[in-house]
């Protein structure tokens, strides 16, 4: 045991680290490693129940998963067993999701074209930076506005600082930088005002007049209808879709970002 | 022309129309109704019993030959005041007379002589048809108290299951016409029941004769049985009467028990009898430990576990929930009500029903809707839990199209005709679905380049200070090298080296007065050290110790080594040295 202990050390030394540390980082990874592992049999397990044709089963798996870690694989297998249970508005709801993690993600990119096609409801009306905002995961538009902006600022001052010369690449970088950064706060932008949208959940939704329940229904939507909410007040949204404007509960509509 | 043209134009005369079973009616021989002359309306009055005993009972009863609408009955009638008359009764029945229908109005009244003596109630008129009509007068004979009656009052029995109940507590009520002489049975016709605060049903009736006690010995009876709710809290006063009818049975009969019972033949003489008013305790419903589902169930029944038509069912198909509450006496059952539910539509039977019609609304389900039911128990005074509960069921959604048709593809800007397969891999994933930009990690995470500049300024900005100051960059030197030296000269110590203490302690102070020459530490000699020292210094102790440790460092260079003093006995005079060149750093 001290033997190993030892050579352990030894490693460590090695590698320029502390013992201890390289215990705290070993202890972390097989952390990480582990919880991975449980989020991939969890998905394993919903889709055999899947193809078993145990769909309630299967839902319920892949509904656990995406809330443990979200992850655009377990919003499109979600979305195909809401699909054949009959939720058009959740599975609409699952793949919008899928598609914010990954826009490029070709099954739910399908799926989401399939869908607005068999239950005709249109997509979500973007404004051009919300529109700009879907070409990358939410994410990663921050992380180039960050990234962008301290390159920018960089290139422009650490040369003066380090008594270097101004290069031309070095101000090439930087106007890059810059404009990388403009771009992306648009689109950053975007990202948060995307976070407003929702779909119908459920068939034959009331969109009320007031929010109260024995309010005048103005208009009913359909399962999966896109939904921009405006304001809340207490368990009602304001919301206004591509024809009509009025209050919904809360629970009739699933916000792509919760 | 226009003669040609009038069938055409013509339009057919619409069919009579006649009520359901309206052609059956007339097909049947029906009786005449009596239209004899209504001046011919005609009265009878009579004490029945004519003789009683004082303090007895009898009954002043008036029979009239026309419907007890027509007749205009006055609200108080002339009798002498030895005879205390009860509140009047009345009634109607229909007697057929040949192929006739006659009405009959009879008005009851109980009387109570107080006095022996010959009394009559004499002879008045009444309105009937808007005619007058003589009603004639009647006598009794009272007898005195203490001697026997010929004949007792006749009249109906009332008998409660209960006299104390609840509000809506069913109880039987029957009312009984015991056989008269020679066991001879008269049935009742047109039975009612008088007073108010209670319900009777009118449809569960049932007849029949059967021996009861009676006067103290067993005698068959006439037996009409119904039962009756209260509906009001109180004392409820309530009494019968009904018309004895000879063998003018009106329905089916039952006839059971033992003796021999004698039915009269001939036409029946309708006679109006009533009973004694029975009283009856009416409480409310106790309003603590009230269950939920009460819906007014009295009584004592038994769950038996409801019935699902099937466990398997879409959504959007009714299912039938058939639940039976059994009970073994008489008791009221008030169907549960629908309970109110998200996930599933309830439609009650219609009463009297025994089932719930349900419609999932959703496949989330996995167990049909508990359905609160309670019930009270008149025995013990509390109610008692009856809830149907939750059956298990799967439901299954509605499938929605896994393929588009053809033809939809080319109007839908080429949408993909199939659902896509299962993922297989789960993906890019994220920690949250809430965006970096509205969390403030990232903000916070910002502020390391901030820092990172912030360092790289100051950095630059001291590193411009010492630049136009290289004296201090010097002084700053040298007082690290001097820490350095001083440190060498106690580990010179402590290994009792004489030679490495010497090398090091000159070196030590070529380090402390360089920066005051300007010049490399290295290059300097013990005469360069001596004159940074002040005068006193310098011819003292302090110039001794310096001329000391450079002869000893100088030694080296010698060809033959002199014998030199201890020179770790310097040691405390060069910290005196050093102390003060360093302080001069």
């Amino acid at each position: 045991m001290n033997h190993i202990f030892s050579q352990f050390q030894q490693a460590a030394r090695l590698l320029g680290v502390r013992w201890w540390t390289a215990v705290l980082v070993l202890a972390l990874a097989c952390l990480l490693v582990k919880a991975r592992a449980a989020d991939d049999a969890s998905f394993t397990r919903g889709v055999e129940s899947a193809r078993a044709g145990q769909l309630s089963e299967a839902g319920h798996v892949f509904e656990k998963s995406v809330q443990a870690r979200p992850s655009a694989g377990g919003f499109v297998n979600l979305g195909i067993t809401e699909w054949q249970r009959g939720h058009a508005g959740a599975a609409i709801l699952a793949w919008e999701r899928a598609t914010w993690l990954d826009p490029h993600d070709a099954r739910a990119v399908q799926n989401l074209k399939f869908a607005r096609a068999a239950v005709q409801v249109d997509e979500p009306e973007l404004r051009w930076f919300e529109t700009a905002s879907t070409w990358l995961p939410a994410n990663l538009w921050l992380w180039l506005a960050g990234m962008s902006l301290w390159l920018a600022l960089g290139a422009l001052v650490l040369p003066s600082v380090f008594r270097r010369r101004k290069s031309g690449w070095q101000q090439s970088l930087a106007a890059l930088g810059l404009c990388a950064f403009i771009f992306s706060v648009t689109a950053n932008v975007g990202v948060v005002s995307r976070t407003d949208i929702g779909f119908v959940l459920k068939k034959n939704v009331p969109l009320r007049l007031t929010p109260t329940s024995g309010s005048e229904v103005t208009s009913i939507l359909s399962a999966g209808e896109p939904v921009r909410r405006l304001k809340t007040r207490g368990n009602y949204f304001f919301i206004r879709t591509s024809v009509a404007a009025g209050w919904i509960e809360q629970g009739q509509i699933g916000l792509i970002n919760e | 022309m226009l003669a040609l043209l009038t069938p055409l134009l013509a339009t057919g005369q619409p069919a009579p129309q006649l009520p359901p079973g309206g052609a059956a009616q007339l097909m049947v021989p029906q009786s005449v109704v009596d239209r004899t002359p209504l001046e011919n309306i005609s009265a009878t009055a009579m004490f029945d019993p004519p003789v009683v005993p004082a303090g007895g009972k009898t009954f002043y009863r008036v029979t009239v030959d026309a419907t007890q609408n027509s007749v205009d009955w006055p609200d108080a009638i002339s009798a002498p005041s030895e005879l205390k008359l009860g509140a009047a009764l009345s009634g109607q029945i229909s007697r057929v007379e040949g192929n006739r229908f006659l009405p009959l109005t009879s008005y009851v009244y109980e009387v109570k002589p107080s006095a022996a003596g010959h009394f009559a109630i004499s002879s008045f008129v009444i309105q009937a048809n808007g005619h007058a009509v003589t009603v004639p007068a009647a006598e009794l004979h009272v007898l005195e108290s203490n001697s026997a009656p010929a004949l007792p009052a006749r009249q109906v029995l009332l008998d409660v299951s209960a006299t104390n109940l609840f509000v809506g507590q069913p109880f039987r009520v029957r009312v009984l016409l015991p056989a008269g002489a020679g066991n001879q049975i008269e049935a009742l016709r047109e039975i009612q029941f008088n007073g108010s605060g209670f319900m009777t049903d009118k449809i569960a009736t049932r007849q029949s004769v059967e021996m009861v006690k009676y006067e103290g010995q067993q005698k068959p009876a006439y037996i009409f049985e119904t039962a009756a709710t209260p509906l009001a809290a109180g004392s409820v006063a309530i009494s019968a009467q009904g018309f004895a009818s000879g063998r003018d049975f009106g329905g089916p009969i039952t006839i059971s028990g033992q003796g021999q019972v004698v039915i009269s033949g001939g036409a029946p003489q309708y006679v109006l009898l009533v009973s004694d008013e029975t009283r009856l305790n009416v409480r409310p419903l106790p309003p603590e430990g009230e269950l939920p589902g009460f819906t007014g169930a009295i009584g004592m029944f038994h769950a038996t576990g409801p019935q699902l038509s099937t466990d398997h069912v879409h959504v959007g198909e009714p299912i039938y929930l058939k639940y039976n509450f059994p009970s073994t006496n008489l008791s009221r059952f008030v169907p549960p009500a629908a309970p109110r539910s998200r996930e599933w539509q309830i439609i009650a039977d219609p009463a009297p029903g025994n089932g719930f019609t349900l419609i999932p609304l959703t496949d989330e389900v996995t167990q049909t809707p508990e359905i609160p039911f309670s019930a009270f128990d008149p025995t013990t005074g509390k109610y008692y839990d009856l809830t149907i509960f939750p059956l298990p069921v799967t439901v299954t959604g509605d499938g929605l199209p896994v393929q588009l048709p053809v033809w939809s593809s080319t109007e839908t800007n080429a949408a993909p005709l199939k659902l896509s397969g299962f993922a297989t891999v789960p993906g890019k994933a994220v920690a949250s679905l809430k965006p970096l930009q509205l969390q403030g990690g990232f903000v916070c995470l910002q502020i390391l380049p901030v820092l990172a500049f912030i360092a790289l300024w100051r950095w630059d900005e001291r590193r411009r200070f010492l630049e136009a100051h290289p004296d201090l960059v010097r002084r700053r030197k040298a007082k690290r090298d001097l820490r350095r030296e001083k440190i060498k000269m106690q580990r010179a110590i402590v290994a009792v080296d004489e030679d490495a203490f010497a090398k090091h302690a000159a070196m030590a102070l070529r380090i402390a007065v360089a920066p005051h020459l300007q010049a490399e530490a290295q290059a300097l000699v013990g005469a360069d050290v001596l004159a940074q020292l002040d005068d006193a210094g310098r011819s003292g102790p302090a110039g001794e110790t310096v001329r000391k440790i450079f002869a000893a460092a100088d030694v080296q260079f010698a060809a033959i080594k002199p014998s030199r003093e201890n020179l770790l006995e310097l040691q405390n005079n060069l910290d005196v040295v050093l102390n003060g060149l360093e302080e001069k750093l």
